[in-house]
């Protein structure tokens, strides 16, 4: 245990130095987390002012300040959340840069886990500014009550290690394909659905929302964001962090599958 | 005329390179396609509880789509490889072996590769045009064609105007490759029609980044939307951007040291 936090410390203090070099870079591509959010609620705002300024589906309603909570709470969960490795890595194996990284005695996905985290703590304080602003701007409605919000926490975190762990086992296939866009895209195209990123659930076809509350998409997503917002029952919290640690189950019996296969299949560029 | 016989050269060369890179052809389309099942997907949520947004009905959003795409592949395809290969040659200071070529250096630098592959966009964006044209039983006559070709031939010189001010920079700061990402979030917004947007963002992608007048005019240039002012507009707006850029251009070259030097 020890011996990890001094890992992760390292790793960690590294990383932020990286990061605050780069920092104009990284606040751009935070400000890529702005956008989808936004455009939804665009939709969703105009879509619903021409239905007299709610819309009902999947037996709840959502009001133009609902909306405008769900997708501004999406966004920082997405940023809170959000993962890159599946292209980062593909890069790697490409032009054999993965190869001084596999020398280390410790898993490469250790550092870029730090790498990750590294990133939300510098850009979350860079655009705490324009969250605030935003939230003032658009006036949401307020969360129902303080005690779920606390709650919402812990699913933010599982949420994110979920992302993290799933987004590494589909970079892996990096080992055996070296195009790996169209299947980064299949990713994208679920994610966008199923977590909830287009529309809350509740209001896709019955059968799509079905298919999201088992997926893993929705504990990485929708889960997290109805729970902070206070959209839950106490039986819905339950099965939903249930989902969120099978989920975490699978990933990580997945990863440790995949990860031995893959490096096994890896011949460095250059060899 | 010799400008249209190097063009002609450049690109047959372009080509020929890319046939090398058949595979990468294939992995595009189905990434392409994928992604616009996706947003046709999500429109189709969207309009299962209403109509019209903001006078808008789906089958004219599909048209708007469509002209996305069609913009999308044709500035991955002509202009992005060739701005790109500038910013990296300026950093390097291998410009300096184009600026020395007997032929207008702008037209030397933006018009050098044609990335065929990129076009990917052009064909699905055409395929969604028809296919909502039909569905629109949208009567497309001459005039309004034409409205769309010159309308897209001015968004095109309004793409690569701002592009190639942003590539002037780089004479004095030598990075700012991130600066294109700004471009392309804004670009993202012009998916949809901007009046869903507030009125300060409306404001900002009409004249800041006129992502309006890139997307949703041709758009509503083909469906006959647009009032009798939107095409005239558009022209001005293109020919002055595209004369902004040029002199902004010549003006940076003359600033212009070289990385080594």
């Amino acid at each position: 245990m020890i011996y990890w936090i001094a890992v992760y410390r390292a790793n960690l203090k590294t990383a932020i130095a990286q990061m605050l070099q780069y920092r104009f870079g990284i606040l751009i591509w935070a400000v890529w987390g702005f956008v989808g959010p936004l455009i939804s609620l665009a939709v969703w705002t105009a879509a619903s002012a021409s239905r007299g300024g709610s819309i009902s589906g999947g037996g709840t309603t959502y009001t133009q300040h609902d909306f405008a909570a769900y997708f501004l709470t999406f966004m920082v969960v997405g940023h809170l959340t959000m993962s890159w490795d599946a292209f980062e890595f593909a890069f790697r194996v490409r032009d054999g840069n993965l190869s001084p990284r596999l020398l280390k005695p410790l898993n490469p996905i250790h550092s870029d886990l730090a790498a990750n985290i590294a990133f939300k703590l510098t850009t979350s304080a860079m655009i705490l500014p324009a969250w605030i602003l935003l939230f003032v701007m658009l006036r949401p409605t307020p969360p129902h009550s303080l005690g779920l919000f606390l709650l919402g926490i812990p699913a933010v975190v599982l949420a994110g290690l979920l992302r993290y762990i799933l987004q590494y086992c589909l970079a892996l296939f990096a080992f055996w394909t070296t195009r790996v866009e169209a299947i980064n895209e299949l990713y994208f195209a679920l994610d966008s659905f199923l977590a909830g990123r287009i529309a809350p659930l509740a209001l896709l076809p019955a059968w799509l929302a079905a298919a999201a509350y088992f997926s893993p998409f929705r504990s990485m997503g929708a889960f997290p964001v109805e729970l902070l917002l206070g959209r839950l029952t106490g039986a819905q919290i339950a099965s939903g962090f249930l989902f969120q640690f099978i989920w975490l189950a699978v990933a990580l019996a997945l990863f440790r599958v995949m990860w031995p296969a893959g490096v096994r299949q890896y011949s460095a560029v250059g060899a | 005329m010799r400008y249209l016989t190097l063009f002609k050269v450049f690109f047959q060369t372009s080509i020929q390179t890319d046939m090398e890179y058949r595979a990468d052809f294939f992995a595009r389309i189905v990434a392409s396609l994928l992604g616009m099942v996706t947003t046709l997907g999500g429109l189709s949520v969207v309009f299962q509880y209403t109509n019209s947004i903001r006078g808008w009905s789906l089958a004219h959003v599909v048209v708007l789509l469509a002209v996305y795409y069609l913009l999308n592949g044709l500035i991955e395809m002509f202009i992005a490889p060739n701005m790109r290969q500038i910013m990296e040659q300026v950093r390097q200071g291998t410009l300096d072996f184009v600026l020395l070529k007997p032929v207008s250096s702008q037209f030397l630098a933006t018009f050098r590769q044609v990335n065929i592959w990129r076009g990917v966009n052009v064909l699905l964006g055409i395929g969604l045009l028809i296919y909502s044209s039909r569905k629109l039983a949208m009567h497309i006559g001459g005039a309004q064609a034409a409205a769309f070709a010159v309308t897209l031939a001015a968004g095109l010189m309004i793409v690569y105007s701002f592009w190639l001010f942003l590539v002037t920079l780089t004479f004095w700061v030598t990075r700012i490759d991130n600066l294109e990402q700004v471009m392309w979030q804004a670009f993202e917004a012009g998916r949809y029609p901007i009046d869903i947007y507030p009125a300060w963002l409306r404001g900002g992608l009409t004249y800041v980044i006129p992502v309006a007048f890139i997307i949703t005019v041709p758009a509503e240039a083909l469906a006959g939307r647009g009032g009798p002012l939107q095409v005239p507009t558009a022209i001005v707006v293109g020919i002055v951007a595209l004369a902004l850029a040029s002199a902004f251009w010549r003006f940076g070259l003359k600033h212009y040291t070289g990385a080594s030097a």
